[in-house]
């Protein structure tokens, strides 16, 4: 069987992440599966709208804007599934009554239509690539408490039988596709993933398609964690705070360096 | 949620500093952020920024009945909606007073200004004409988001192709991309916005390109969108500070020669970027 590229049923499309450091919003992040990008935002924990304030824990709302064209009823079924599915990984009883405000921009035209055929459409890779690019604005933000990071992986089936990780335009019209979503927590060396959530659509075959799809998302979304993992170490400029006057005592400067590193370390286990 | 107020020392620090003008950024008074601009894989998709102002343009078009009262010209809509991306105070579904000014300078710049011209839009008299959408994204607003979204809206424009369309009697034909080259807007001239922000106390000298802080202390702001060959399109005060006719005409002058660096600016970029694309093949 071949694939576009000559990528492997269970490789992913070169993937790309960069943290763009919006101005006015607390963390963003921009995160790609080859040329599907999403750009994401998070404010949070802000001042909330009375209708909205929760007593016990802050609001989550997620915004999820189209490339083009006002944000419709797509949009906001993607909201409601990328606030479902975020929602657990994140300790909101910490921060009552404030709002955690999560902007979402599609970088490229989702849904059918887009390319030559009509009738392939990319919107579970979309779907993937705002859960990844929202999760990464979540940890660049730092200011959310999160029990774990969640990764999405979009997977199909091709007509002529295989299942395949981030289907593109080269793989044909798809048969089954959906897109898996999982939260990896970390105890020390030890990465356990757990499926929170699935859009799974397959027209015929029984429920063995959907737990060998299930198993072919996991592995995936693990090299997405390992990408993330990866990126966010250099997120971090490590800028020592103190000036070196011109007279130093260069032990005290190295002391105080080195327990910057320290802090940073610290920080960095999740 | 509104942010509050800058404060007082931020404003006084800010008047004082202006009087000898100096500005917080390093800039001169009369000097703009360097836009960066960015294209995407697809035609007609930008990113641009002035300092840490960023807009997304993208520009798409598809084929419809035109309106029955302009049977022969195209049709060109603008969406431009400030989500809480650019600034948590932008709540969406309600425009604010910004975004109010935006989308009406937006609308007399880039259509009302016949910039792109309607009429080659136009397939088949009657009943078919291009559609052409552009959407603009307001990613980061660290002051000034008219004067980035009028440049990334122009420059999508100018950026995109739409596919080759022929016509034989009453037949339509769009040919894809892959087998004739798409063909660019006709776009008689390219409008630049400028704007300038005036204070209350006279010693202190206008400022092009306002950022955040500037704009919020401001007590005027006049924007002026003119392209390159010196003809205004649009000059638009909105209340503010009295201005008389001398200064006025100053400004505009400052705007005449900044208009002009900027098309150098944007030729360059659309040239080397177009470059480095494979589009036709002779």
């Amino acid at each position: 069987m071949s694939r576009l590229n000559g990528r492997q049923p269970h490789e992913l499309r070169p993937i790309q992440i960069s943290f763009d450091g919006l101005a006015r919003v607390d963390g963003s992040a921009r995160f790609s599966f080859g040329p599907i990008a999403a750009l994401s935002s998070v404010s949070g924990p802000i001042e909330v709208r009375l209708a909205s304030e929760n007593a016990s824990q802050a609001t989550l709302e997620v915004l999820v804007r189209p490339l083009s064209n006002v944000p419709a009823t797509e949009s906001k079924a993607l909201a409601a599934t990328v606030r479902g599915l975020l929602t657990p990984s994140l300790i909101l009883v910490n921060n009552p009554r404030t709002l955690v405000q999560i902007v979402a921009q599609a970088l490229v035209p989702s849904g059918s239509g887009t390319g030559l055929d009509p009738k392939i459409s990319n919107a579970s890779a979309v779907t993937a690539a705002v859960v990844n690019a929202s999760t990464l604005a979540l940890l660049n933000s730092g200011s959310v408490p999160m029990r774990g990071v969640v990764c999405a992986v979009a997977v199909g089936r091709r007509k002529d039988g295989p299942l395949v990780v981030d289907p593109d335009a080269g793989d044909g019209a798809l048969d089954a596709e959906g897109c898996f979503a999982f939260m990896f927590t970390r105890d020390g060396d030890d990465v356990q993933a757990r499926c929170v959530w699935t859009n799974w659509k397959q027209g015929s075959g029984d429920e063995g398609v959907l737990s060998a799809a299930r198993e072919l998302a996991s592995q995936a979304a693990g090299d997405v964690y390992a990408a993330i993992h990866a990126n966010v170490e250099g997120m971090v400029n490590v800028k020592p705070a103190i000036v070196v006057l011109p007279t130093p005592k260069e032990a005290t400067v190295m002391e105080v360096k080195k327990e910057k590193e320290e802090e940073m370390e610290i920080k960095m286990e999740f | 949620m509104r942010p509050p107020s800058p404060s007082i020392p931020e404003k006084e620090f800010l008047f004082s500093s202006l009087k000898e003008s100096l500005r917080l950024d390093g800039r001169l008074p009369m000097e703009i952020r360097a836009p960066i601009l960015t294209f995407g894989d697809d035609l007609g998709w930008v990113e641009c920024s002035l300092g840490k102002t960023r807009v997304l343009a993208q520009v798409e078009g598809k084929m419809v009945k035109p309106l029955p009262e302009r049977p022969f010209e195209g049709m060109i809509t603008i969406h431009s909606e400030i989500s809480p991306m650019a600034s948590s105070e932008y709540e969406p579904g309600r425009p604010s007073d910004e975004e109010v000014t935006i989308t009406r300078m937006l609308d007399k710049v880039l259509k009302r200004s016949d910039a792109v011209d309607k009429e080659s839009l136009c397939i088949l008299a009657g009943q078919r004409v291009w559609h052409i959408r552009l959407t603009l994204h307001f990613l980061s607003d660290a002051g000034n988001m008219l004067d980035c979204a009028c440049l990334a809206g122009m420059v999508a424009l100018k950026h995109f192709r739409r596919p080759d369309v022929e016509v034989v009697g009453d037949e339509v034909t769009v040919h894809q991309p892959t087998e004739r080259a798409p063909i660019p807007l006709a776009i008689h001239h390219t409008p630049f916005c400028f704007t300038f922000a005036f204070f209350s106390d006279p010693a202190i000298p206008p400022v092009i390109d306002p950022t955040q802080l500037e704009q919020r202390l401001s007590a005027g702001v006049l924007s002026i969108a003119l392209n390159a060959q010196r003809e205004l399109c649009v000059l638009q005060k909105l209340g503010g500070v009295p201005l008389d006719t001398e200064e006025v005409l100053k400004i505009v002058n400052i705007a005449v020669q900044k208009a002009k660096e900027l098309n150098n600016i944007v030729d360059a970029r659309l040239k080397e970027d177009w470059a480095g694309r494979k589009v036709e093949v002779r």
